[in-house]
């Protein structure tokens, strides 16, 4: 934990200010680092989503001593440090050759970690596809494909797709220029099948769109592929806590959220309004009016009755007039 | 129109078993289907990126209004619907100070942008001056030698300009003192 800072002059404020929590968060910064030992593959691959993940994201270059999931200290540092709160660690070992972990944090704790062994025979880097590449900082189209991914009980592919889309989404916007959608990023895992290898792997591709004219008014699509080419097993996986969890869910309540119940306009343009009025109390209906049934004859009847039972005045008034 | 078997003609429709499900607003594309034999991964990968694209791309331009600006054909997105995790918690709700809940009650409204402009006319000189700060109206009694008697006031005047300064000075003290109170407040 670092020491809290009270800002002394406004430049520190302003700084200060930019990393306090808000409703409406900043676009999550990723952090790229590696481990003491890493191999020039790993290296590569880190190398290349980091240009995919520009400009919302940091290098380091330098070899850090973690093992992310024995102690993960170090990153939750590095995480209030620099404000990041995704970090891709690599890391290479005998045991875990190839080793990419994505780490996501909460308020600068770790909130889940997931661990990814890169294929080194299929990996291709950003620069072995000789084509042009897109721009930097355009917003990618994402698409999941394969069953893994749709499982309704959390495990390590729907991790790996939250991840992967808090990775590539960039900044949020609530407008996107047709011209901007230029490649999609593809992940991709088969089906868990039985005698096979138990955990499928997962395939990164990213390709280029190439839109042609097809007669209609759509467009017919064509994809190219960009590069990387990445194809992960899925290793160690450290799931969230429920309750941090919980808690990392929540979302800003905002005026917009709640319409305003029963009120609507019309297509004529009136608002029309329903009201709840409660039980409508049936005793007091006034039905059919007849002479027999007057309220006054009534009153009068039972008055006389009274006046009898109060002559008797005795202790059982019901019983007496009987017996007279 | 055309002839639907004209070679021209290319296919844009993309079916699959199972339909695809979209968040539009993060440009993605769930594709639930399995997929094919891994005799050939790299064109089927990319056989089910095209179809995805395609897919979404239909999406996007079917589904969501278009306007067309000078920075570009812009598409208006819907909102996520995806739960992603936060970076940082809420942030907690901000408590009233001892004034604004004072203003509440009174029904007090906030001033103006007018009332905060620090300019003000004066009328005996006839130009702007500074309601307060450098040059600031409200110094203009810190100089004089001899004040006024305020009839209003049950206070006794003091009879020199630097008594305004001091009742100034002690003006901002005080605020600052009611600052501190409530950010104390606050954070307990």
């Amino acid at each position: 934990m670092l020491r809290q800072i009270k800002p002394r002059n406004a430049r520190s404020k302003r700084a200060l200010d930019k990393k306090a929590p808000k409703a409406i968060e900043n676009p999550k910064t990723a952090l790229f680092l590696r481990g003491s030992s890493c191999s020039q593959l790993t290296q590569d691959a880190l190398n290349d989503l980091y240009q995919l993940r520009v400009p919302l994201a940091r290098k380091f270059t330098k070899k850090n001593n973690i093992h992310p999931f024995e102690d993960a200290s170090s990153l939750e540092f590095f995480s209030e440090k620099n404000d990041a709160s995704i970090l891709v660690f690599g890391s290479t070992s005998k045991k875990r050759p190839h080793a990419i972990t994505l780490v996501r944090t909460f308020s600068h704790k770790v909130l889940d970690m997931l661990e990814l062994y890169l294929d080194p025979e299929s990996f291709r880097t950003l620069s072995q596809f000789k084509n042009k590449k897109c721009a930097v900082g355009l917003k990618p189209m994402l698409l999941f494909a394969g069953t893994p991914f749709e499982n309704p009980i959390p495990d390590e592919y729907t991790a790996a797709k939250s991840f992967f889309i808090d990775f590539f989404k960039g900044e949020p916007a609530d407008k996107v220029d047709v011209e901007g959608l230029q490649y999609i990023v593809s992940i991709s895992a088969r089906d868990i099948v039985e005698g096979e290898e138990a955990k499928p792997k997962i395939h990164l591709r990213v390709y280029l769109i190439r839109t042609k004219r097809s007669g209609q008014k759509l467009p017919r699509v064509e994809v190219e592929e960009m590069g990387p080419r990445m194809d992960f097993r899925v290793g160690r996986y450290k799931e969230p806590e429920e309750a941090v969890l919980k808690e990392a869910l929540k979302r800003a309540k905002t005026s917009q959220e709640r319409p305003k119940k029963n009120v609507e306009t019309d297509i004529m343009g009136d608002k029309m309004g329903r009201i709840h009025l409660g039980k409508q109390d049936l005793s007091e209906l006034q039905t059919r009016k007849m002479k027999g049934l007057k309220r006054s004859r009534d009153v009068l009847a039972s008055e006389d009755e009274d006046d009898m039972l109060d002559g008797a005045s005795g202790e059982e008034p019901v019983k007496k007039p009987r017996e007279a | 129109m055309a002839d639907s078997k004209g070679p021209s003609k290319l296919p844009v429709t993309v079916q699959k078993p199972t339909p695809y499900t979209f968040d539009l607003a993060l440009l993605m594309a769930n594709d639930p289907n399995p997929l094919l034999t891994p005799t050939t991964l790299e064109t089927d990968l990319a056989a089910t990126a095209r179809d995805g694209a395609q897919a979404l791309l239909n999406q996007l331009l079917g589904t969501c209004p278009i306007a067309s600006t000078p920075n570009g054909v812009l598409l208006t997105l819907p909102e996520v619907e995806t739960r992603l995790p936060r970076e940082k918690p809420l942030p907690a709700p901000q408590g009233q100070t001892k004034w604004q809940r004072f203003a509440a009650k009174k029904g007090i409204k906030p001033k103006t942008a007018a009332a905060r402009q620090n300019l003000q006319y004066n009328e005996a000189t006839g130009e702007w001056e500074r309601k307060w700060g450098y040059k600031g109206a409200n110094k203009a009694a810190d100089s004089q030698w001899i004040v006024e008697v305020d009839e209003k006031s049950d206070k006794p005047t003091k009879a020199t300009g630097a008594a305004s300064r001091q009742e100034r000075k002690e003006k901002v003290k005080r605020n600052e003192r009611a600052m501190r109170k409530n950010a104390r407040k606050e954070r307990k």
